[in-house]
């Protein structure tokens, strides 16, 4: 019995498509320059890796910082679990981390009602960059915090991370 | 009959198994990628049913099942797009009867794999009649659901599929009978001290109409717009396909967290049209802006903190608890991007959620709001067990009472 791990359907049978959704608590990775869209980042961040050698590009679309405080099995959910599944995952399909970067963007502080002194949104962008560092990843280019949703196009064959709001000017990472 | 939030999340799960079993059958008899955007399952009034699929033109195939579970099921897409899938199936050049025997071929394929995701996660089996093809407009194209002279409630689990890199959307829309269902929720359910009696997560879907209604009486009120249908649904999902049940579209409103049993989050929000209708209908003075200014920015503010208060104190009256609200922030931005930070907050205590929702439209004008709740779900779960339903049932005979109209 299959189950489901909250993460991408993607997979081989997906590479022809020329653009990838990915959902909330989603990742894909394209080998054959797809193109890979997110939407409606609030306090969640999408992180884009990018290998500049191989082109193998995966982004994944995290919700909460860490894991260990859920235990709930879906790895993409996490800033900490999604970017070391999404690293894996480019890995196996050829890409190599010491020619990868990163970008970023999302963890908005909008509508945080919580009484800590850190945002969710600042949180997550936290542990992304923290996850990231482990594995010497750089991030090169980032657009994140402010009170405003964004929504992510990465061009897989360039590298570059299209973000969309609803009241700004669109960015290119 | 009790269901508890794990069998609620365990149903959600099958559901999203069966969908996910449809995709795995589509791509291996096809090649066609497609890939679950949404499942949840709602209760809903059955009059209610489908406002999803409102203005749509639609094609797909229907079937009775019945075994472990009984009730209809069908997957409908837009008319429009059948020729898309007919290409895909046949190449260019398809005739329209053969795009209409694709349609039914993908449609089988499809529920079959539906079906079966269904009993291999039941242990059980489940039997369904040849579908047949139906088309329609909207929400007339489901099945009539089950009848039941007991309750105006239904269950209906709902999936979205997406076709990879094409804008089609396949509808999945399930009607199990109600017996059958919630004794196989019962059967299914794991610690019993979280069940919740479903006759109260229905009484609780009626209170927050009645709760809709008092907000669509403060909006007549203040800007003379009378709301002619109200749509109140409580759909369970887990945490990270709550976003995914609103659009990228841009909404103007308010959100405020409020506090009490139960407490959470409460939104108010209209798409941009009509926030400009509805605010020029509060201000004093004649705007005619097409765009959205700062004063109609304060006027959404005014009355998203009336609506708000008269849903709130809709339900603290019906739950003898003392709900209270922070004062509303106002939002303009991608819906999605919206609820996205409040159900993170959520997220960090709980996996699942309740969505509660309400719509207002009118036809006399270019008018429509929503107003949703994100309940924190313990909480609401304590607020259920101690709900009176001889209370609820005053609501029908006698709402001004209970809401203290």
């Amino acid at each position: 019995m299959k189950v489901y791990d909250g993460s991408s359907t993607g997979g081989e049978a997906t590479e022809t498509a020329e653009r990838l959704k990915v959902g909330i608590a989603e990742y894909d990775v394209t080998a054959d320059g797809a193109e890979l869209s997110t939407s409606g980042l609030g306090s969640c961040v999408g992180v884009a890796l990018h290998d500049t050698e191989t082109g193998i590009s995966g982004l994944v679309h995290v919700m909460l910082p860490v894991a260990e405080e859920m235990r709930d099995g879906k790895p993409a959910k996490f800033a900490d679990t999604g970017v070391e599944l999404l690293i894996s995952e480019m890995e196996e399909r050829g890409a190599n981390i010491e020619t990868t970067e990163a970008k970023i963007a999302g963890g908005s502080n909008m509508l945080d009602f919580s009484d800590s002194d850190k945002s969710i949104g600042d949180r997550n962008v936290e542990q992304v960059r923290k996850t990231l560092q482990s594995y010497d990843i750089s991030v090169v280019a980032a657009d994140t915090g402010g009170d405003y949703g964004r929504s992510l196009i990465f061009e897989s064959t360039t590298g570059e991370l299209v973000v969309k709001s609803a009241n700004r000017e669109t960015q290119r990472l | 009959m009790k269901v508890d939030v794990q069998s609620l999340g365990t149903f959600n799960q099958l559901a999203h198994e069966g969908a996910q079993a449809a995709t795995d059958a589509m791509a291996q008899m096809t090649g066609i990628d497609t890939h679950v955007n949404v499942t949840r399952i709602t209760l809903m009034e059955r009059a209610q049913l489908g406002e999803q699929l409102a203005g749509m033109s639609l094609v797909g195939i229907q079937f009775n099942f019945e075994g472990g579970l009984t009730g209809e099921t069908v997957l409908v897409f837009e008319r429009e797009k059948s020729a898309a899938i007919a290409e895909a199936l046949l190449g260019e050049g398809a005739s329209e009867e053969m795009a209409q025997s694709s349609i039914e071929e993908i449609g089988n394929i499809m529920m079959s794999g539906f079906i079966d995701g269904w009993a291999e996660f039941l242990e059980t089996s489940i039997e369904h009649d040849p579908p047949t093809y139906v088309e329609g407009e909207g929400e007339a194209i489901l099945p009539e659901p089950p009848t039941d002279t007991e309750r105006n409630q239904v269950f209906v689990f709902r999936s979205e599929i997406q076709w990879d890199g094409e804008d089609v959307s396949f509808y999945i829309y399930m009607l199990p009978e109600y017996e059958p269902l919630t004794a196989l929720m019962a059967e299914h359910s794991g610690a019993s001290e979280d069940a919740i009696p479903v006759e109260k997560l229905a009484a609780f879907n009626e209170m927050t109409r009645e709760g809709a209604r008092q907000a669509a009486g403060n909006v007549e009120m203040m800007t003379g717009i009378e709301t002619e249908a109200e749509i109140s649904q409580i759909s369970f999902a887990p945490i990270e396909d709550i976003p995914k049940q609103f659009s990228d579209e841009v909404y103007v409103g308010t959100v405020v967290e409020f506090v009490g049993a139960p407490s959470g989050f409460l939104l108010v929000l209209f798409d941009e049209q009509s926030a400009i209708t509805v605010a020029e209908a509060l201000m004093p003075v004649e705007m005619d802006s097409e765009e959205l200014t700062d004063q109609h920015k304060a006027a959404i503010e005014e009355l998203g903190n009336i609506m708000t208060s008269g849903f709130v104190d809709g339900w603290a009256n019906v739950l003898q608890q003392s709900v209270e609200h922070t004062p509303p922030r106002v939002v303009h931005d991608m819906g999605r991007a919206v609820i996205d930070p409040l159900a993170a907050q959520l997220g960090q205590f709980q996996q699942h959620a309740f969505l509660i929702d309400s719509k207002m439209m009118t036809e006399e004008l270019e008018f429509a709001c929503e107003i949703t709740a994100l309940p924190n779900e313990q909480e609401l779960r304590e607020a259920l067990e101690q709900l009176d339903l001889d209370r609820t049932t005053e609501t029908q005979a006698d709402v001004e009472d209970i809401f203290g109209a």
